[in-house]
C-alpha cells in the first residue's frame, strides 16, 4: 500500500508541474555557456528524417546520425571544447524538447519564422535555402507552377515553414503529416497532388527516386524564411554568441559545400539495388539492424510496462477496494485520470515536465508513462477479478485461521487472476502496440527505427509492411504463450 | 467452551439474533434446527466471527472473540473447524493441497508433515485415493468430505457445519453424514446446523430449536422430537416430521 501513495504523491508532483508558471528566462551573465562547458557535452536535437541535412548512415560499421546540419553541430561542439550528443526527435517535439531543458539546441535545418522566434531565440543563418514543389514525375507537364495547383491537395510536414507557405497556393486543400515519408508516400499513390519541401531536401529525394519531379515553388519569402539556424532556450546570449563565432567560421571558410558534398556521399552508401528482384533480399540485408534494435526497445518498454504495471495495478485494485480512508478514493481518482487522457499526452506530458528538473532519458520516460497507463487499466481488471471471486472462498480461508492477506495472496487472487487471464492478454497485447508512442520523445522503438529506415531508404511502404509482421509475430507469440499459461492453471 | 453471552446481529434495519445467551461444552455434539430465516446459520457464522455481532459477547475457551485484535482472532479460528454448505474448497489446490496450505503457511507447519497429515485425514473419511485430484472432478458428496478434511487439518477444537448436506443430490448425503457421525463419536466437539432431522435426532447430544432470532426451546434429542414444549417447536416438527 505505501508504493501505492509514494506513486500517487509523484502524479501529484508531476500534476503541480502544470501550474508553475513558463517565465521567460531573462538576459544572463554566461551562465548558459558555462552550464554547457561545464557539462562537458552539447545535447543537440534533430529531427533525422530530413537529408542531406539530417538522416541516418553506417559509419564505421555503426550507425548514426549523419548530414550536414551534424558536421554542422560537430565543429560547434569542439569549438566549444565539448562532446556532441544527438537526440534524434520528431520535428513537431523539437522546440517543446528545447524549451523543457530536454537538448541544448535544436538543429534541424530549422527556418527563424517570425512565429517560433516568440518562443525561441536563433543564431545567425548558416544556410541559405530555397523552398520547392515536390510532385509525382508523370505529372511533370501538369503542374509547373502554384498557380498550376490552385484548388488541388498539397501536402506539407506539420509545424514546419512550408505549411504557412502553402498558403501561397490559391484554394490549395492542405495536408499536414508529421513525418516527411508519409507526405511522399501519400503523394505516390495520389492522396495528395503535391509536397511543398525545403529545397535541397526535396532535390535529394527527387534524386533517389525516380517516381518523384521536384521544381523551385517560386513561393514569396521573407527574409528571414530564406534560411537554416540554429535555435536556443530564450535568453541564452552566451550560448548564442558563441555558436555565432562557430557559424561565421564556417561560412568564412565556404564549409557548407563541403558538408554537403559529405553528405551526398553518405546517401549515396543508403541507396538501393535498382535490380528489382534483388531489392527486398537487399533491403532486409541492409537494413535489419534498424528493425532488430526497435524490435528490442518495444520489447524492453512492454516488458517493463507489463511488469510495472502489474505491479502498480495491484496496488491499485487492492486501495480501490481497501476500507482504509482515503485509500479508495486516492486510487479511484488515479485510474479514472489517467483512463480518461490520451497516452500520447502522458509520454509528452512526463518527458517535457521532467526536463524541468532533472535530464530523464527519454527511454526512461517513455517506459515511466506507459507503465502509468497500464497500470490504470490493469488496476480495473485486477479489480473486476477479485469481485468476480465468491465470497465464500474468502470465508473458508478466514474460516480456516488464515489472515486477510493470506487469504487474498493465495486463495483468492490466484483464482482472480485465472478469471481475468483473457482481459490482461489483451492488455499486454495493447501494450505492445501502444509502446509505439513513445516514438513522439525519440524513443528508437519499432516505429521510430521504421521511421528511419523510410527516410534513408527511400522507401515508403515496404518497411511499414515489415514492422507490421514484426507486431504481428510479437503479439501472435505473447498470445500462444498467455494460452499456454491458461491451460495450466485450469482445473475444471 | 464456547458461551454467547446476549448475541445480537442485525443487516441494516433487519435483526435476525435478538437475544442469544448459549453455552457449548466441550465434547458435546448440538444441533440447531428451526425454519429458514430463523436466524441459524447467522449464529453459527457469529461463533467465528465471520458475521460480525451487533452486541453481545462470544467467548472461545476464555478469551473474548468479540473486539479482539485481527491476528489473535486469527490463531483462535484455527481452533474453530467451519464446513460450508457449498464447500467452498478452492478449485485452484489439489484435494491435498486443500489440506495443507493453510497449515502451512498461516500455521508454520512442516510442509512434509502437513502432507502427512493430509493424507491420513483424506483416508479418514474415505478419499485416500483422490489426494490428487481437483475440486471439479469430485463429486459434492466428496467435496464436501474433503471440505471436512481440511477444517481437521488445522487440529481444531470444536467443528462448526453451516447445512453440510443441503446443496447435495439426496444420494451423497449418507456419506457425508457417515462422516460427521464417527467425527462425533470420536468425542469432537460439533455445532451443526441442518435440517437433517435423522441425524440430529441420533447423534445429537442436544437440539437446539430456533425461531424469530430467539433460541425458543433446548433439549435432548428425545425431548424435543417426542415432547416438544413450545407451540412453535411443535408446529415446526409437525411440517417436517
Amino acid at each position: 500500500m505505501k508504493k501505492g501513495i509514494k506513486g500517487f504523491i509523484a502524479l501529484l508532483i508531476l500534476f503541480s508541474t502544470l501550474f508553475i508558471p513558463a517565465e521567460p528566462v531573462l538576459a544572463e551573465d554566461g551562465s548558459a555557456l558555462q552550464r554547457v562547458q561545464d557539462a562537458g557535452v552539447l545535447v543537440v536535437g534533430t529531427s533525422a528524417d530530413f537529408p542531406p541535412f539530417e538522416f541516418y548512415a553506417v559509419v564505421d560499421g555503426e550507425r548514426q546520425v549523419v548530414g550536414m546540419d551534424m558536421m554542422i553541430a560537430q565543429k560547434v561542439a569542439d569549438d566549444l571544447g565539448v562532446e556532441l550528443q544527438i537526440q534524434d526527435i520528431g520535428f513537431d517535439s523539437l522546440l517543446p524538447a528545447l524549451e523543457a531543458r530536454n537538448v541544448d539546441v535544436v538543429i534541424a535545418g530549422m527556418t527563424p519564422t517570425a512565429e517560433r522566434r516568440r518562443s525561441v531565440d536563433f543564431s545567425d543563418i548558416y544556410f541559405q535555402t530555397f523552398q520547392n514543389i515536390m510532385i509525382r514525375a508523370e505529372d511533370e507537364d501538369v503542374y509547373d507552377s502554384l498557380e498550376s495547383l490552385s484548388g488541388l491537395t498539397v501536402g506539407v510536414q506539420s509545424g514546419s515553414l512550408q505549411e504557412d507557405l502553402a498558403q501561397q497556393i490559391p484554394d490549395a486543400e492542405i495536408m499536414s503529416l508529421t513525418d516527411l515519408n508519409d507526405l511522399l508516400l501519400a503523394l505516390k499513390t495520389n492522396r495528395i497532388e503535391a509536397i511543398v519541401m525545403q529545397g535541397p531536401n526535396a532535390e535529394a529525394h527527387a534524386g533517389h527516386d525516380e517516381d518523384l519531379h521536384t521544381f523551385v515553388g517560386g513561393f514569396e519569402l521573407d527574409d528571414d524564411d530564406q534560411g537554416s539556424a540554429i535555435a536556443f532556450r530564450q535568453g541564452e546570449d552566451s550560448l548564442v554568441d558563441a555558436v555565432n563565432e562557430s557559424l561565421a567560421e564556417i561560412e568564412e571558410q565556404n564549409l557548407t559545400e563541403e558538408y554537403l558534398a559529405e553528405a551526398g556521399e553518405y546517401m549515396a552508401q543508403a541507396e538501393l539495388d535498382e535490380d528489382g528482384e534483388e531489392i527486398e533480399e537487399g533491403f532486409i540485408a541492409s537494413y535489419w539492424e534498424y528493425f532488430l534494435d526497435g524490435t528490442l526497445i518495444t520489447l524492453l518498454i512492454s516488458a517493463s510496462a507489463v511488469f510495472f504495471g502489474l505491479i502498480l495495478g495491484s496496488l491499485l485494485a487492492l486501495m480501490r477496494l481497501s476500507k482504509v480512508f482515503l485509500l479508495k478514493p486516492l486510487a479511484t481518482a488515479y485510474v479514472e485520470f489517467v483512463r480518461g487522457t490520451p497516452l500520447l499526452i502522458q509520454v509528452m506530458f512526463i518527458y517535457f515536465a521532467s526536463g524541468m528538473f532533472f535530464n530523464l532519458p527519454a527511454l526512461t520516460a517513455g517506459i515511466i508513462a506507459v507503465s502509468l497507463n497500464s497500470g490504470a487499466y490493469i488496476a480495473e481488471i485486477i479489480r473486476s477479478g477479485i469481485n468476480s471471486v465468491n465470497k465464500g472462498q474468502d470465508e473458508a480461508a478466514r474460516s480456516l485461521g488464515m489472515s486477510k492477506n493470506d487469504s487474498m495472496r493465495y486463495i483468492v487472487f490466484p483464482q482472480a487472476l485465472k478469471n481475468i487471464w483473457p482481459a490482461l492478454g489483451n492488455e499486454f497485447i495493447t501494450i505492445i502496440k501502444e509502446s509505439s508512442i513513445v516514438s513522439v520523445i525519440g524513443v528508437g522503438e519499432l516505429i521510430f527505427q521504421t521511421r528511419v529506415v523510410r527516410s534513408i531508404s527511400f522507401q515508403g511502404i515496404l518497411p511499414l509492411f515489415i514492422t507490421m509482421l514484426i507486431y504481428f509475430a510479437l503479439t501472435f507469440s505473447l498470445t500462444k504463450l498467455l494460452n499456454f499459461y491458461e491451460g495450466r492453471m485450469n482445473h475444471d | 467452551m464456547i458461551k454467547v453471552n446476549h448475541l445480537k446481529k442485525s443487516f441494516g434495519k433487519n435483526e435476525v439474533l435478538k437475544d442469544i445467551n448459549e453455552e457449548f461444552s466441550q465434547g458435546e455434539v448440538v444441533v440447531v434446527i428451526g425454519p429458514s430465516g430463523s436466524g441459524k446459520s447467522t449464529f453459527l457464522r457469529c461463533l467465528n466471527l465471520l458475521e460480525e455481532p451487533s452486541d453481545g459477547e462470544i467467548v472461545f475457551e476464555g478469551t473474548t472473540l468479540t473486539g479482539l485484535n485481527e491476528k489473535d482472532l486469527n490463531q483462535l479460528r484455527q481452533k474453530m473447524g467451519m464446513v460450508f454448505q457449498q464447500f467452498n474448497l478452492f478449485p485452484h489446490k489439489t484435494a491435498k493441497q486443500n489440506l495443507t496450505i493453510a497449515p502451512v503457511k498461516s500455521k508454520g507447519v512442516d510442509k512434509h508433515q502437513a502432507d502427512q497429515t493430509a493424507v491420513k485425514l483424506l483416508r479418514q473419511v474415505g478419499l485416500g485415493d483422490k489426494e490428487d485430484a481437483y475440486p471439479a472432478s469430485l463429486s459434492g458428496g466428496q467435496q464436501q468430505r474433503v471440505a471436512i478434511a481440511r477444517a481437521l487439518a488445522m487440529d481444531p477444537d470444536v467443528m462448526l457445519f453451516d447445512e453440510p448436506t443441503s446443496a447435495l443430490d439426496p444420494e451423497m448425503v449418507g456419506e457425508v453424514l457417515k462422516v460427521m457421525k464417527d467425527l462425533a463419536q470420536s468425542g469432537m466437539t460439533m455445532v451443526v446446523v441442518t435440517h437433517e432431522m435423522g441425524f440430529a435426532r441420533e447423534v445429537a447430544d442436544r437440539v437446539l430449536f430456533m425461531d424469530d432470532g430467539y433460541i425458543v426451546e433446548s433439549g435432548t434429542p428425545d425431548m424435543i422430537f417426542s415432547n416438544p414444549k413450545n407451540e412453535r417447536t411443535q408446529d415446526f416438527l409437525s411440517k417436517v416430521l
